[in-house]
């Protein structure tokens, strides 16, 4: 112990990302003026600015009085068709995404048939719900249709992929357990994958459905329905007290799912 | 079936019960394993299990024990050798007749293997999944005599009134209970155990391996059992191959397990050092204080 105390203390830094001195400076210098040259090129107008607060006044002065009664016909209409957008999305892209999670799970399928699923899900997680909707709104037409759809390819993207990533990490000794009594590839994927990713699965299928009411809002400003289709309308006539009334309610609307959504997650898990 | 589910530790293999049905015998000869491009993991390993015959495999962690056991169910595809269940060769057959003869190897794994948030009566009935119809599995509509056959396997291994339980609500010990009766239910001809008490304490492990060698006296089953704990072998297996690197160095009855073929299965390590973490109480069979001189715990 003496002759511990007798030697030297020792330095330790942790090592840097970056070793020559020279360079970090470089490469953080670069950075610096990067991003002082990017903010200059932002055009910052100063009337324009004065112009949105006093817009911004009023859009305020609107949103502390809501109107729910003057529009409320267009307003409930979209409520409910945003809701039904929302369940059916959810229901029809948790089927889809099943078997397709099953089949991008690298433990489970032959190498084709993964390539194939992982192909399927990386396109419909490829663009944003705002492109897939606009894309949609001019194959199907204004209206819900075009917004399920579009609520459905990008559901099947998000549900799929993590279930499979879900898949992949299941334990595999219950597995090959089952594969040693005898057990088909189905049976397997029954009694051995299924219950080891069931409380995941619940658990994504609960936040992709409040996921996709918040959704069903912003496609509706593309013309894909539901309540931003009336919260769309509201805006373009300067009704700001229906606008107000609306983005409550969608506050609202999300609040509920949150917590019918932590109760059934309680009790499936 | 009747017997008294709660083991009794002194239980000794001699006590045969009555042993009836046909005989099945398995025999492995010279299998080469390896993963991938690796080092090879059995070299020409060699066994055979006559029928009836509990054979105790023992050997360092990485000799190939499981790897041999997981070879036999083709878990993992050996390179060559031949894998004979009856004469049959393993090695050589298709899929749907692989799975029959899967069916007729039941396995006991280590750690349990169970599907944890299902039900002991779910992990028992999975046993039957290689004679059960998906859609009557996937409906859990199990046919009525393999219900009955898992409520009296229950009783068995002692586990009465919990088939409702979740799998990880329950012991250690009475999760391998689960195991052994999920490998029971398939009627299985051999027993291949890979460490069934790895994770127990000693005295569970103790009532387990009495567990499993009390149910194949009383089934007639021949049974290949993977331990770490050479004193449980010595207890518990009448005959003890030793695994070394992939192959067979030591094969003859447990009394002949002495010193020198410790040397040769485990390396000079293994004898004349104080291993007190080997010299368990529950394994050392009553060899009076001063043993953990060696890996016997003599």
């Amino acid at each position: 112990m003496a002759a511990e105390s007798d030697q030297q203390a020792q330095q330790w830094r942790p090592p840097r990302m970056i070793e020559s001195a020279t360079t970090r400076k470089l490469v953080l210098g670069g950075l610096a003026l990067y991003g002082l040259l990017a903010f200059f090129t932002v055009e910052i107008d100063p009337t324009r600015i004065a112009e949105g607060l006093t817009r911004a006044a009023e859009f305020f002065g609107g949103w502390l009085r809501p109107d729910f009664v003057t529009r409320w016909t267009d307003i409930r209409a979209g409520l409910l068709e945003s809701v039904a957008m929302t369940a059916v999305a959810t229901v029809v892209a948790l089927a889809l995404s099943i078997p397709l999670g099953l089949g991008a799970a690298r433990n489970l399928v032959p190498g084709p048939i993964y390539t194939a699923s992982r192909a399927v899900l990386a396109v419909s997680r490829a663009f944003h719900e705002i492109i897939v909707a606009i894309l949609f709104v001019a194959m199907f037409g204004f209206g819900p249709f075009a917004g399920v759809v579009t609520l459905i390819v990008g559901s099947v993207g998000f549900l799929g992929k993590l279930l499979a990533e879900a898949v992949e990490e299941v334990d595999p000794a219950p597995l090959e357990a089952l594969t040693a009594s005898g057990a088909t590839w189905g049976s397997r994927v029954v009694f051995g994958v299924l219950p080891q990713v069931m409380p995941r699965m619940w658990g994504l299928a609960l936040y992709r459905l409040d996921i996709n009411f918040r959704e069903s809002a912003v496609i509706g400003l593309v013309g894909a329905g539901g309540i931003g289709a009336t919260l769309t309308t509201a805006f373009s006539r300067y009704e700001f007290e229906s606008v107000s009334a609306i983005l409550i309610l969608i506050i609202g609307m999300v609040f509920v799912a949150e917590v019918i959504s932590g109760r059934l997650r309680q009790r499936l898990l | 079936m009747g017997s008294d589910p709660q083991d009794r530790p002194g239980v000794r293999h001699e006590l045969g019960v009555s042993v009836s049905g046909p005989e099945h015998s398995l025999s492995i000869q010279s299998l080469h394993v390896r993963y991938g491009r690796g080092e090879p993991v059995l070299s020409g390993a060699s066994i055979a299990l006559a029928p009836k015959e509990i054979v105790g495999l023992i050997g360092a962690s990485g000799a190939g024990k499981s790897t041999l056991l997981r070879a036999v169910q083709r878990l993992v595809e050996p390179e060559s050798g031949e894998i004979l269940l009856d004469g049959v060769d393993l090695t050589k057959l298709a899929r749907t007749e692989l799975r029959d003869a899967r069916r007729r190897l039941g396995m006991i794994f280590q750690e349990h293997a169970l599907i944890e948030r299902l039900s002991v009566m779910e992990n028992v009935l999975t046993g039957t999944l290689g004679r059960t119809g998906f859609w009557q599995s996937a409906r859990r509509r199990f046919a009525p005599e393999d219900v009955t056959e898992a409520f009296g396997l229950l009783d068995r291994v002692g586990l009465t009134g919990l088939e409702d339980s979740r799998c990880d609500e329950l012991s250690g010990g009475q999760k391998q209970r689960v195991g052994i009766a999920r490998a029971l239910i398939q009627h299985p001809d051999v027993l291949l155990v890979d460490e069934p008490t790895a994770s127990l304490d000693p005295a569970t492990s103790v009532r387990i391996m009495t567990l499993i060698t009390e149910i194949c006296l009383e089934r007639g089953l021949a049974a290949l059992i993977n331990l770490h704990d050479v004193p449980l072998a010595r207890r518990f297996c009448p005959r003890i191959v030793g695994l070394k690197e992939g192959e067979v160095v030591f094969d003859g009855p447990a009394s002949a397990l002495d010193d020198e073929i410790l040397r040769r299965v485990y390396g000079d390590d293994a004898v004349g050092a104080p291993a007190g973490h080997q010299g368990s109480p529950a394994g050392t069979e009553g060899s009076g204080g001063t043993d953990g001189e060696n890996i016997l715990g003599r």
